[in-house]
């Protein structure tokens, strides 16, 4: 019974999750390059300083030199991002399923290491929920998906490392398996369609805060007639 | 005096609420439509992770703890109706299980708080997003401005630039040129040299655009301004036709500040100038580096005073007396011109040429803490209080800690702004001048290249 489910989660269900995921982000890309190539054909000024830009951007991606605003909860986030990017994607037993699949792979981080990575990710993801409630001003900022996301992203991590260790895992196997893989699915779901999207939207978003400041010569005007307002007196 | 419905005035067309939510989604739609900001607006509705850095960098928020003064809370009441109203996910949401709806006193909440933030942008470098909040500010202001809520201060200002005597401070062409006249008589009086102040010379290298209020309130500026021209020998003339730099559609409507930047260009055209000098003035700056936008790659160039100023100094022009000024002094960054990093370094530079004992305030240049009076608010006296209390808080700090005597703001509105600062915290013995004031202290007539005939300035 619970082996026909697994096999549906890690069947259909993972490839429509994934597919939505690798269809939805690369849409977000695309509509996002598209706007901002039709915003500076638009603008007035199309002078856009594109190396302060990348420079901006690079700095946001390894952001290390950034840490000193909010130093605890900047850290932890650092470390959460560092784990539950290289987990995923390097870990042996996931390249061994790319392999088999479609028979690609890529060098392994060491299980050990790997472990040491997923319980950071847990203790951090954790940790990120709990500041969130404790600071005052993110408290005021919170909607239900700031809570509820890094919680969902622990789940894998969690269970992934009772899986690994069989030995501490007070659950059944393949019950255990069954939440790695659904809990997986719905990461893939949720990404293109919460703020999990800066995925693909970080690397341009200063380019298009840059680019909003370019606007269109006549945009004014044109929204004056719009309104009805063009010989509106002041 | 009597506050009304909002915290600053108001003329009374802003307080008729007959469908102003339809009015105000109007346009937005229009807004969205024709010019560049359904861009952010897309991306910052879909990433925004409400970290909660913004807030630790906001000098109000850090004076208040309101939640409502925390960036990234006020960023998201215009993103919560962009959301509800232009986003597909939004409408079908709205469409199964309700929720927000756009009322009159949702409004009313942003009329005020888009009014709490003077859009200096400091919190944009602290956003791991890259999210604007200074944008949000100004664009929620034009949406806003739509519906007729605008503090009255800016709007009867804008209403005499376009529609009145042509300047902000209503001016008339007859008062410019006495008070021409007069700062010219006080050069003969005071330093025994014949500096102009030129009118209406065509094909000038320079057209001047300062605050028109230097005229009013800054003499020593202008004199200096007209002093660096007169010892580097700098082609410039003041236009009869359009003399403000002054720019508040900048602070309310994008549809405003077209206009205005356009009447500037028109000006110089009309005078067969090459390029805007831009006074002591942040905003009017940052408005005339629009110019490309409005007027296209062929439009006349913009350079600042104090780019001017340091260029000539660099190249030796500037002939100073022995005698520096010792009194310690140290430099205000307007946001306007500093937090992008376009002008940061030319004034130091000035600065630690005359000055005998300059000191920084920190954080300075792109961190620098906003006057308090920035995006317009300075000129809503009704409000002073608030500037000058919670929104001037950090800066008072700030300039509490230099000990200086001279605090130099190249900017009218920071002048204004710190001097009512600097009174309403007891800084006592602070005195805010402009950049130009004390070099206009220290600058040898004797021997400029003016005395020996108009030398042809290098570009």
């Amino acid at each position: 019974m619970m082996e026909s489910w697994l096999a549906w989660a890690r069947g259909p269900v993972f490839i429509a999750a994934f597919s939505f995921m690798v269809l939805g982000l690369p849409r977000h890309v695309g509509i996002t390059v598209w706007e901002v190539a039709r915003a500076v054909h638009r603008a007035g000024d199309k002078n856009i300083p594109y190396r302060k830009m990348i420079a901006a951007t690079i700095g946001w991606l390894i952001p290390v030199g950034k840490l000193w605003n909010q130093v605890l909860f900047s850290l932890t986030s650092l470390l959460f991002h560092v784990a539950i990017l290289i987990v995923p994607i390097f870990l042996g037993g996931h390249i061994a399923l790319w392999a088999r699949g479609l028979g690609v792979s890529w060098p392994a981080v060491s299980n050990p290491a790997a472990d040491v990575l997923t319980i950071v990710a847990i203790v951090t993801a954790v940790a990120l929920v709990v500041q969130r409630i404790a600071s005052r001003s993110t408290r005021a900022l919170s909607r239900f998906q700031d809570y509820v996301i890094p919680l969902v992203v622990a789940l894998p991590f969690a269970s992934g490392f009772l899986l690994m260790h069989p030995s501490v895992n007070p659950f059944t196997y393949n019950a255990t398996f069954f939440v790695h893989v659904m809990s997986g699915n719905l990461l893939f779901v949720l990404i293109p369609i919460t703020k999990l999207s800066h995925i693909a939207l970080l690397p341009g978003v200063q380019i298009v805060s840059e680019v909003a400041w370019h606007w269109p010569p006549d945009a004014g005007s044109k929204v004056a007639v719009a309104l009805g307002k063009e010989s509106e007196p002041i | 005096m009597k506050k009304g419905k909002y915290s600053y005035f108001v003329e009374k067309k802003a307080l008729e609420t007959t469908e102003r939510p339809r009015k105000f989604l109007e346009a937005f739609a229009a807004v969205l439509e024709y010019s560049n900001y359904g861009l952010p607006l897309e991306v910052y509705a879909r990433l925004s992770t409400k970290c909660s850095r913004c807030a630790s960098v906001c000098p109000l928020y850090e004076a208040t703890g309101e939640d409502r003064d925390i960036p990234c809370h006020r960023s998201e009441l215009l993103l919560r109706v962009y959301r509800r109203y232009f986003t597909a996910a939004g409408i079908m949401k709205a469409r199964m299980f309700g929720g927000f709806t756009l009322n009159d006193e949702y409004l009313d909440r942003m009329a005020e708080e888009y009014y709490r933030c003077t859009a200096c942008r400091r919190c944009k470098a602290t956003c791991p997003m890259g999210v604007e909040h200074g944008l949000i500010t100004h664009l929620s202001r034009w949406l806003l401005a739509e519906i007729n809520i605008i503090p009255k201060a800016l709007l009867v200002s804008v209403r005499e630039q376009l529609e009145g005597v042509g300047n902000t401070s209503a001016i008339p062409v007859l008062a410019l040129k006495d008070t021409c006249g007069f700062l010219e008589e006080e050069f003969r009086d005071n330093f025994n040299v014949d500096v102009k102040f030129p009118v209406d010379v065509e094909g000038a290298e320079y057209v001047f655009f300062p605050a028109v209020s230097d005229y009013l309130l800054e003499p020593d500026t202008l004199m200096g301004n007209a002093a660096v021209m007169h010892v580097t020998g700098g082609s410039w003339t003041i236009g009869t036709g359009d003399y403000d730099g002054i720019n508040y559609g900048l602070f309310y409507s994008d549809r405003m500040m077209e206009r205005i930047v356009n009447n500037v260009v028109a000006e110089v055209r009309r005078l067969k100038g090459r390029k805007v000098l831009v006074g002591e003035c942040g905003h009017a700056t940052r408005s005339a580096w629009f110019i490309p936008t409005f007027c296209g790659p062929d439009a006349p160039e913009v350079v600042n005073f104090l780019q001017y100023t340091y260029r000539q100094m660099r190249a030796g022009k500037i002939p100073l007396k022995g005698d520096k000024i010792e009194e310690r002094v140290t430099y205000h960054d307007p946001c306007n011109i500093a937090r992008a990093g376009r002008i940061t370094e030319e004034p130091r530079e000035i600065l630690k040429a005359i000055c005998g004992d300059f000191v920084e305030m920190t954080p300075n240049r792109t961190e620098n803490y906003c006057c308090g009076g920035g995006g317009g608010l300075v000129s809503i006296d009704e409000i002073r209080a608030f500037r000058t209390g919670p929104m001037g808080k950090r800066k008072a700090d700030q300039l509490r800690a230099t000990g200086a005597k001279y605090v130099v703001a190249p900017c009218a509105n920071c002048k204004k702004q710190l001097r009512e600062v600097i009174e309403d915290n007891g800084l006592e013995g602070m005195e805010v001048v402009g950049l130009h004031d004390l070099l206009l202290k220290v600058i040898d007539f004797g021997a400029g290249p003016a005395a020996q005939g108009q030398e042809k300035e290098e570009k």
